[in-house]
């Protein structure tokens, strides 16, 4: 396990080292000229950056949302929270507000998911405690609601925010900018910190709600603490680029082809393994076709679908 | 500070001798005031001298490596000769031929930001029609000089590419453009209201599957209003509405004008579908249904060709 772990960091560090340097134009990394060391240190850093973080935040949040949830199909998105979030930002991009300059779009969506986390959060609560049942469908519901205010807003504004509300909503890594960073990280890795911490609850919570009470675990506390830190990292990831398909719904699951169903290794897997595969994708989304950018959430499903099928054909398990 | 200086300055003139006012460490304020004006000076001069230096720089070396993020802007370089200093066009721009041998850097809303730097451009030509604000932002935060044109409308050119000439140090090309253009302009109209009759209501296809029409604040509106037509769908709610076949029934337009693109051929085709629908119309029954080429499309050179091509459209019965 250890060294499968390992090899998944040393795998990790390759693959960001490895999409710093390539590109529509390869960069030596000895002998970089002027232009080049500009486009490494202030836009294919960030960018990269910033897709490490989105990537980290799915897996992870993925990781502990089917574990709180009791649910191999849950994902961060299914809570409504990146509906929300692009219902937001939509409004702020096609009602062209600026108030925040280049923040802004990130601000609104930043808010939108976490105002509907916490709808979702009160839709989830009953007798004193979150329900997973009532957490995915009131997700569900939420979900639809927005996805349907969001294409009516769509359908009747002008053109040119529309585009730019498209791009945004399958995930836009080019604008990436080293503002975003540092309340990302905070984030993501406040949120990555918290889950870990309670991992060994999460283990619990999976077997059921007695068997965790029997573990010393409160398990309507442990289900909000982590609720709470699926929130924060799906929020900051949402607001960091835009929606990216298939890394918090399967992510996981190959994560525990590898590491088995502890949390404890799982969560940080996860988290790696969506970082590196983001990092991958937006590679190639940025190289395939230059000068043309494509949606690097379109890249991950491509290349992360086959793979998964390939693990699910080839391994022996049969459960989360 | 300086108010301080001047009482004391006051005070010992009041006072006639000024040794009688001396006083120990009075004097090293004095001095101390005295340097931080001289130092205040400096500064000044010092800017003053850098600006000076920066704009008079700027004006002896127009830019040499022009990036153009629009279509209509590449066209607008182009006629006004700048066409040997771009070094970097959208795939969108696909006229004049030459534009297409211009390296890509991307589309017009995700052009890509990596391709425009390491063209080192002197100048980024944009435009608040299709090109994304934060990217204007991203170029200047990097350093990088941008022009950023807002004409969106028929009447806006030409005061748009003065600009844009003086920016690029071609002010004299770019003023005649814009005279040559605002004096057609003045032209087609003046041909509408001797041609007199009444309005003619026009329907201006830009895509016949799913209906997209022209609606207000286009650049086609403008041009319909400018030969005297009424554009039909100028009550719209945005500029180019996706349309209800009902309505254009409803309101039958006098004649029907179907936009083609530059590349595509089969609008005609993909226009007998929605034509056989409309056809119950007078406008469709007696064959007074159009297409014409895509100049209206871009605000640049060609609009106003656009406009020659729908201009005669009117003058039938």
């Amino acid at each position: 396990m250890k060294t499968r772990f390992a090899a998944l960091v040393i795998i990790f560090s390759a693959v960001v080292a490895v999409s710093l340097f390539l590109g529509p134009t390869p960069i030596n990394p000895f002998l970089p000229d002027e232009t080049s060391r500009e486009i490494l240190t202030s836009i294919r850093a960030p960018r990269i950056a910033v897709a490490v973080l989105m990537g980290m935040a799915l897996g992870a949040s993925g990781a502990v949302l089917q574990g709180i949830l009791r649910n191999p199909l849950a994902d961060p998105y299914i809570l409504g929270i990146s509906s929300g979030a692009s219902l937001t930002a939509a409004i702020g991009i096609i009602g062209g507000v600026t108030v925040l300059g280049t923040f802004t779009i990130p601000a609104f969506a930043f808010a939108g998911a976490i105002i509907t986390g916490g709808i979702v959060g009160i839709m989830g609560w009953k007798r004193g405690g979150l329900w997973p049942e009532r957490l995915l469908l009131a997700g569900v519901g939420l979900s639809f609601l927005f996805s349907a205010l969001l294409m009516l807003i769509m359908s009747i504004s002008r053109d040119e925010g529309i585009r730019r509300a498209m791009l945004w909503i399958f995930g836009d890594l080019s604008m990436s900018d080293w503002e975003r960073v540092p309340y990302g990280a905070v984030l993501v890795f406040g949120g990555i910190a918290l889950s870990l911490w309670r991992a060994k609850a999460l283990n619990a919570l999976i077997l059921g709600d007695e068997f965790a009470h029997s573990l010393g675990f409160a398990p309507q506390t442990e289900r909000v603490l982590l609720f709470v830190s699926v929130g924060l990292m799906t929020a900051a990831s949402v607001s960091l680029g835009g929606m990216i398909g298939f890394i918090g719904l399967l992510m996981p699951h190959i994560a525990r082809f590898f590491t088995g169903s502890d949390n404890r290794l799982l969560v940080p897997a996860s988290a790696l393994g969506g970082g590196a595969l983001l990092c991958v994708a937006d590679l190639i989304a940025r190289t395939a076709l230059p000068p043309m950018e494509l949606p690097a959430g379109i890249i991950t499903a491509i290349i992360g679908a086959p793979y998964f099928l390939y693990l699910l054909r080839r391994k022996d398990v049969l459960s989360i | 500070m300086l108010s301080r200086y001047r009482t004391k300055g006051r005070h010992s003139r009041e006072g006639g001798n000024p040794e009688k006012n001396w006083i120990p460490g009075q004097a090293r304020n004095d001095t101390h005031d005295m340097r931080h004006l001289v130092m205040g000076i400096a500064w000044l001069l010092l800017f003053t001298f850098y600006f000076s230096l920066s704009t008079v720089s700027a004006a002896a070396d127009p830019p040499k490596r022009i990036i153009s993020l629009a279509p209509n802007m590449t066209e607008v370089l182009f006629a006004l000769g700048l066409g040997d200093r771009i070094v970097g066009v959208t795939s969108f721009c696909d006229y004049p031929p030459e534009a297409k041998k211009k390296p890509r850097i991307g589309g017009m809303s995700n052009p890509s930001l990596e391709a425009v730097v390491r063209l080192k451009p002197d100048i980024v030509v944009m435009t608040t029609d299709g090109n994304p604000k934060e990217f204007e932002e991203r170029l200047k935060s990097m350093g990088i000089r941008t022009f950023v044109s807002t004409a969106r409308r028929l009447s806006d050119l030409p005061e748009g590419v003065r600009d844009l000439g003086a920016a690029l140090g071609v002010k004299k090309k770019a003023d005649e453009f814009a005279d040559n253009f605002e004096k057609a302009l003045v032209k087609a109209r003046a041909r509408q209201s001797h041609s007199g009759a009444h309005r003619k209501k026009v329907l201006f296809i830009v895509w016949p599957d799913p209906l997209i029409v022209a609606g207000p604040d286009t650049v086609i509106d403008d041009a319909l209003t400018l030969i005297g037509a009424e554009n039909i769908a100028s009550d719209a709610k945005t500029e180019y509405p996706k349309y209800s076949v009902e309505e254009v029934l409803r309101r039958s337009p006098d004649l029907i004008i179907i936009g083609r693109g530059m590349d595509s051929g089969d609008v005609k085709k993909v226009s007998a579908g929605l034509l056989r629908r409309l056809g119950s119309l007078p406008a469709v029954k007696q064959n007074r249904v159009f297409f014409v080429g895509d100049g209206l499309f871009r605000l640049g050179p060609r609009t106003l060709k656009g406009i020659a091509e729908i201009s005669p459209l009117m003058d039938g019965q």
